[in-house]
């Protein structure tokens, strides 16, 4: 979860779906042969900066969420929340998701800013 | 927030990266249709994942078409017909990719299960044969081969019957394990001609290999017993002999024997031992054998040629521990430890947010949370969000 050394952007949505499917598209080509592995990091890295500033710039949407807290850990400036019985308030309301539990895997705002 | 705005700020993000690299593509000569496969690709296994809908998906290119048909301009329409020409080859793509596997299964399912219920039946008598052999080894053999005298009694024409009882046999040793498929074929030519004694002493193989398999130290053990016997007869024979020698004279042979037979008792005058404390001094050496083959063959077989048994598995687990709980110093570690499997599957499973926080306060037991620019995949479903607030309880 750790900033890239060069770009100092998170790696953390390398995780998400958008991300795992990148790589493992990336993969497919390695393993083919049609790119090398390192073409590939450049490629992630850019994923990294680029979905960063998306999320940053694009979206708009804000989000209400409560629930029991089951487990919490702070490491290395990452927080890791384990919340049960989640309630998820989107659209000012208007849209309600409830999911038995969701896995929270949050870096620091300001190191990002940084930069 | 919604899901619906995922699906363009996804195809804003790929299309980004995918820009950004054609750069660093082209500086490593990588052809530009590998970077065009690797959009396809990755567009593809987004699609896969169902989380939300995407601007490249089939479903949410019906729409366009529709809307341009509602209006009336021509050109619109010749326009929505290009756009839906150009936009075929994609769905075509994910169709085709996606839809002869779907559609195969069923092709092959049909033409499968006959062949499956084919086998299947075919099987059955099959399996009752072999359970009926199987099952009744003692009785059902017993039963067939009196057939045989029978019939060696009848020889005229027997030519036929012999043929079906090969194939009988046959089928009969197809089913059976190979240690008595192999009796019973040495039993085949036999049984024409020979006794049904031999018949029955072949018959009783089975059992004693049985018997072999239940209890090979037992066999073992008799084995044993037997020299063991010769032993004591012929030791028994030279104290008889040599009465007059005295009994701490021992010559040559019976040396050896004594090694088996006697022991030195707490004054070192040899004492003859009983059977049945050979007998299990024989039993205990054969254990340990057996619990050496037990930990070398199955178990562990660097153990094994350390020195073997299974003590030592767990030896090595408990050192495992040991370490462990020495690494993490503190046996409260333990159910986090547990925790930390519950989340990778909720990882694995998709329950899981991935953002930035700008603050986390936490009051007592109450928590409150600002998070900002995160990914949120819950229920199979992917949303994006610009902030976030959490409260919660512990």
């Amino acid at each position: 979860m750790a900033a890239n050394g060069n770009t100092n952007y998170y790696d953390l949505y390398r995780h998400g779906s958008l991300g795992s499917t990148l790589t493992d598209a990336l993969d497919d080509l390695i393993g083919a042969e049609r790119m090398d592995p390192q073409l590939a990091m450049k490629v992630l890295m850019q994923f990294d900066r680029v979905i960063t500033e998306a999320l940053n710039e694009k979206v708009k949407a804000r989000l209400t969420f409560k629930g029991s807290l089951d487990t919490y850990r702070f490491c290395d400036e990452v927080w890791t929340f384990l919340i049960k019985n989640v309630t998820f308030k989107m659209d000012g309301g208007q849209s309600v998701v409830t999911a038995d539990k969701v896995k929270i895997v949050s870096c620091s705002a300001k190191r990002s800013d940084e930069k | 927030m919604s899901n619906n705005t995922v699906g363009t700020v996804y195809e804003h993000i790929i299309n980004e990266v995918i820009n950004a690299v054609r750069v660093d593509f082209e500086e490593n000569g990588v052809d530009d249709s590998v970077l065009e496969e690797l959009k396809k690709g990755w567009q593809h296994k987004l699609s896969q994942l169902n989380v939300a809908q995407f601007p490249w998906d089939p479903k949410p290119e019906a729409p366009p078409p529709a809307q341009a048909q509602q209006s009336t301009s021509a050109a619109v329409n010749a326009q929505a017909a290009a756009v839906a020409q150009q936009q075929q080859p994609t769905p075509n793509y994910t169709q085709s990719t996606v839809s002869p596997q779907t559609a195969a299964q069923p092709l092959s399912m049909p033409g499968g299960q006959p062949n499956g219920n084919g086998v299947a039946i075919k099987n059955e008598p099959g399996m009752a044969n072999e359970s009926a052999i199987k099952q009744e080894p003692g009785t059902m053999q017993p039963m067939m081969h009196p057939a045989y005298p029978g019939n060696n009694a009848a020889r005229g024409g027997m030519a036929a019957q012999r043929a079906a009882q090969a194939i009988a046999s046959r089928y009969g040793s197809q089913a059976q394990a190979s240690i008595n498929a192999i009796h019973q074929q040495t039993q085949q030519p036999q049984i024409p001609g020979q006794a049904p004694q031999q018949q029955q002493q072949q018959q009783l193989n089975p059992q004693q290999q049985y018997q072999q398999n239940m209890a090979a130290q037992m066999q073992q053990q008799r084995m044993a017993q037997q020299p063991g016997q010769l032993g004591q007869q012929q030791q028994q024979q030279p104290p008889n002999q040599q009465n007059g020698l005295g009994g701490a004279q021992v010559d040559g042979p019976s040396d050896g024997f004594d090694g088996v037979l006697m022991r030195r008792d707490a004054d070192g005058n040899p004492v003859e031992m009983g059977r049945v404390e050979i007998d299990n001094l024989l039993h205990a050496k054969l254990l340990e054998r057996a619990k050496e083959r037990e930990g070398g063959g199955l178990m562990l077989p660097r153990a094994a040629a350390r020195g073997a048994g299974a003590n030592q598995l767990d030896g090595n687990d408990e050192d495992d521990d040991e370490f462990d709980e020495d690494a993490i110093n503190s046996d409260l570690d333990d159910p986090e430890d547990e925790r930390d499997d519950d989340d990778e599957e909720d990882e694995a499973s998709g329950w899981i947010m991935l953002c930035l926080y700008d603050k986390v306060q936490r009051v007592k037991n109450k928590w409150k949370c600002t998070l900002k620019d995160g990914v949120l995949t819950v229920n199979g479903k992917e949303y994006v969000f610009h902030k976030a607030n959490g409260e919660y309880e512990w």
